[in-house]
This record gives structure tokens, sequence and C-alpha cells, in this order.
């Protein structure tokens, strides 16, 4: 059992650190409140005036959009992969070796402190008030928002995992742009993060109902808007939880694999 | 002379640039592959995107992929010339940008010819694939006006990112940081004109056209080829594409020139 306060540690650093670099929160959010305009028009000119679309209605795909914006900001606040792959490409994640806690249990708590941070002093208070300002659907019942809450975060410790999971390859290939890029594009479309998966075609949608990406966004925005409800939100969980442990253990063996294989570059 | 000069001598320095890039062949083919990749995963989402709904703001998919594609190209160039404008603040905390004000060169040119993008190959095959393409799909009559109107268009569009490259560059002059305003103001703004301006609101738009003036390099000009209508917009506006690349470019220029001329070292 991990010594958890060892980590917790990391987490209060890590929320100490982004409180020194304001400057990084601030610019993060510019660039993504106007991702959020360009998803907001996009849908707005696809709906065209309509009322609903595909059983859809337009307040609850906006609101859609709205949250997984939300969670890609909460997504894209931790250690960023090209960090960790420099470290690797440097060698200085040879140091990390040396001590005595689990390297990407220490990045995830690294990555809470900063995420947190980020959320409360940025994220949080910008769409709430985009919240109170806009029409959007709100869950109305308590069961609805702890359920949103527990799949956004599964949602998030499954990207996490796989994530984590292609920056180590980096200890296998000095290069890895084309995979990360098929990567990249497979998370952001497949995971529902800008289309949900019910506009998709049949056979893609069933691709991506066979694949962890949907737990990310997906799940998570659909239980908020209240398309996943009753005992299906039961089971979409349980499918996250699924996915969440093999994500795991695919991190476990790349990690297991990378650190025993570390190249010596010289330099 | 001087400009003759300074052309012979841009090659050269590329040409330094380019065999020191083919040393890594391996890598080199995996970033082509990795840009490749990355703008095919744009198309495909504007594809799922019209699945069900046909048009975005009367665009439809093909028309769309033309639009994408004219930006792609111009950046391609871009990438070429100027995107490593953006990391100018590395330069300036590393003490290593005093280089390139100690040789008997324009420091702008030495700064712009020190780096040659190999890897931008992946545009330009991935958007004369697309241009080939749409061609077919929507039956473009590719008559020799157009053709040199895409042209010009396309290096007006080069102008204008290139122009706002130079631009977050030089606040690297003032503030000691450039890379992060790429990535909050461009790369943001980039993505944004992938799809029509149409769709946004009017005070976008109008930005767009007259602030950072991104609608002009494939938005405008695309409207024209495709003869579509630019609402809130006159229609020929898409021929002024080459001038406003040329002002805007000058104007990034000159607040370069300008940022040069209170550059202190950072002595490190």
């Amino acid at each position: 059992m991990p010594k958890f306060h060892v980590y917790w540690i990391f987490t209060k650093k890590a929320f100490l650190r982004s409180a020194v670099y304001r400057f990084d929160v601030w610019s993060r959010l510019g660039s993504n409140l106007i991702f959020l305009l360009m998803w907001g028009s996009i849908w707005t000119a696809l709906y065209a005036g309509r009322e609903e679309a595909g059983g859809i209605s337009f307040q609850a795909m906006l609101t859609y959009i709205v949250v997984s914006q939300f969670l890609t900001g909460v997504n894209g606040a931790g250690t960023p992969l090209w960090e960790i792959q420099e470290k690797v490409r440097t060698g200085d994640i040879a140091l990390e070796l040396m001590r005595p806690f689990n390297v990407p249990l220490r990045y995830l708590f690294a990555d809470f402190g900063s995420v947190t941070f980020y959320i409360v002093t940025a994220l949080l208070p910008i769409y709430a008030i985009l919240f109170i300002f806009m029409d959007f659907t709100l869950p109305t019942d308590i069961i609805t928002w702890v359920s949103f809450i527990a799949a956004a975060f599964i949602g998030f410790l499954i990207r996490y995992c796989i994530e984590m999971s292609f920056g180590l390859l980096s200890f296998f290939l000095v290069e890895t742009g084309g995979i990360e890029d098929i990567f990249y594009f497979a998370m952001s479309l497949l995971s529902g993060s800008v289309i949900p998966l019910w506009f998709f075609p049949e056979w893609l949608a069933k691709i991506a109902a066979y694949l962890p990406f949907q737990g990310i966004y997906y799940i998570p925005n659909a239980i908020f808007i209240g398309e996943i409800a009753g005992g299906e939100i039961l089971l979409s969980i349980g499918l996250q939880i699924f996915w969440l442990i093999i994500c795991y253990f695919l991190l476990r063996l790349v990690w297991n694999r990378a650190s025993h294989k570390v190249v010596v570059q010289g330099g | 002379m001087a400009a003759i000069k300074y052309v012979n001598l841009y090659f050269k320095l590329i040409s330094a640039g380019i065999r020191a890039q083919m040393q890594y062949r391996f890598a080199f083919i995996m970033r082509i592959i990795g840009l490749i990749t990355a703008y095919t995963g744009t198309a495909v989402t504007m594809w799922v995107m019209l699945y069900q709904f046909q048009v975005l703001g009367s665009w439809t998919f093909f028309e769309m992929l033309f639009l994408y594609a004219i930006a792609i190209l111009s950046w391609g160039f871009c990438v070429i010339l100027f995107l490593h404008f953006r990391s100018l603040d590395t330069y300036i905390l590393n003490g290593t940008f005093d280089r390139f004000l100690v040789r008997p060169i324009n420091p702008f040119f030495h700064f712009m010819a020190m780096k040659f993008d190999m890897a931008s190959f992946g545009q330009f095959i991935f958007s004369l694939i697309i241009f080939i393409w749409v061609s077919l799909e929507l039956h473009i009559e590719w008559s020799s006006g157009k053709v040199l109107f895409l042209l010009a268009s396309i290096i007006g569009g080069i102008l204008i990112q290139g122009g706002m490259l130079v631009l977050i560059s030089a606040i690297a002059f003032w503030t000691t940081k450039s890379q992060q305003f790429y990535w909050v103001v461009m790369y943001p703004a980039r993505n944004l004109t992938n799809y029509p301006l149409v769709i946004y609101p009017k005070i976008v738009q109008w930005i767009a056209a007259f602030v950072v003036p991104f609608g002009f390099v494939n938005y405008f000009p695309a409207a024209v080829i495709l003869e579509k209508g630019t609402p809130f917009f006159p229609v020929s506006i898409g021929y002024f594409s080459p001038l406003v690349g040329l002002v805007f470019f000058m104007i990034a220029y000159c607040v370069w020139m300008l940022g040069l001329s209170r550059y202190k070292s950072t002595g490190s």
C-alpha cells in the first residue's frame, strides 16, 4: 500500500507552484474560453435555429459543449505530456527513478494540486457566471450532481492513465510524433469531447463504444444533461471503472517495462 | 543588389539547416506522418460533424475542406519562415539572441533564416491532396485568373500569419515572454478560422477582419473562389487579401524593429 501522506505533499507543492505561475493560469483560461466560443458557435450554426435535432434539444446540446469545455480545462491543467517526455530525453527521469516513490502516482498527485488550483481560481468562477447568465440545463437532483462529479473524476483518471502510458512510450521510441497525433485525434473525437456519440455515423459510434475514450468526456457530459439517466448511470460508471482498471494495468505494464529500459544516450 | 545578396544568403543558411535535419531521417518522416494525421483528424472531425447536419452556416463539407486547405497551405510556408519567431523569448532569456546582433546583416533577416523546418512538407502534401479532391468534387474550374488569385491570397495569408508571429515575438522585447502568447492568441485564432467565420458572433467577425485579420487568410478568399456570400461584408473583400497581408506585415516588422531598438541583453 503506497504511503499517501508522501504523495499528498506533492499535491500541496503543485498547488502552491501554480499560485506562483499565475500568468499561466490566466492564459490557459483565455484559450479555453476561445475554444468554448468556437464550439458554441459551431453547434449554434449546426442547429441553425432548430429547437431540437436527433432528439436532443438545442439547450441540452449547448450545455453538453460547455460542460465538455470545462472538463477539457480540468484535464489539461496537469503536467503536460511533453514535460515528462523531455525528462526522459534529457535523462532527468533517472533522478526520479532513484527516489522511493512511484513516479506515475507522484505525477498524478501533483496534478491533483495544480488542477485544484486551476479549478478554484479560474474555471469555476467563470463557468459559474456562464451558468448564471445563460440558459443552460442544470441537473435538478443531487444524485445527478454526485454521479456527474464521480464520472468526471473517473474520466480524469482514465485520461491520466492513457496519456501517461503514451508519454512513457518515449522510453522506447526517441521520436513519438506520429503516434502521438493519432492518439490526440482519437482522444478528441472518440471521447465525444466536441461531438456527442449520438451524432456519430453508426459504425463510428460502435467503434467508440468499444474504446475507453468515451469515459473521459462523453459519459460525464451525458450524465450532466440527463441523456444518461436512471439505471443507465450505474451501468456507465461501471463501464468507466472497467476501463479505468484496464488502463491502470496498461500504465503499470508500460511503466515496469520502461523503468527497466533506461537507455543511456550519453551527452 | 542587396536583395539578391540576401536571397543567396538565405539559401546558404537554410541549406545547412536542411542537411542537419536530414541526418535524422526517421524523426523527419515520423513528424510528417504526425502532421498529416493531425490535419486529417480535424478533417474527419468536420466530416463527422456534418454527417447528420449537412451544412454549417451554409458551408458544406467539401467547401469547409477547401477553406481548411487554404489555411494549412499558407501555414506550411509560415512554419518554414516564421514559426520559430514564437520562441524568441527563449533566445533572449538564454542570451543566445545576441549572436544575431553581431553579424553584418539585418538581425530580422538573420533570425528568420536561422531555421528551416522541413516537416512543413506535411502541410504541403495534405493541402495539395485536399485541393485536388475538392476541385474534383465541387467541379471548380481553375481558370488562370483563379489560380493567380489563389496564389496571391496564399501569399497574403503567409504575410498575415507571419506578421502575427512577428508581432507575438516582438512582445518578448518588452516582457521576455512570447511563446505563451502564441498559445493563447494565435493557436486558438488559427483554430477558429478553420471554420467559416459566418458562424461566429458579429463582433468576432469584425475582429477577424479588421483587428487580427485572419479572415483574409482563408475565409474571404475561399468565399470568392467558391462564390459564396459573406454576410456583413462585401463579396469582393477577398480580393484585398494580399494588400492586407502586406500592410499587416509591414506594421509587424516595424514593431519588431522598434522592440529591437530598445532591447537590452539579459547578460546571462
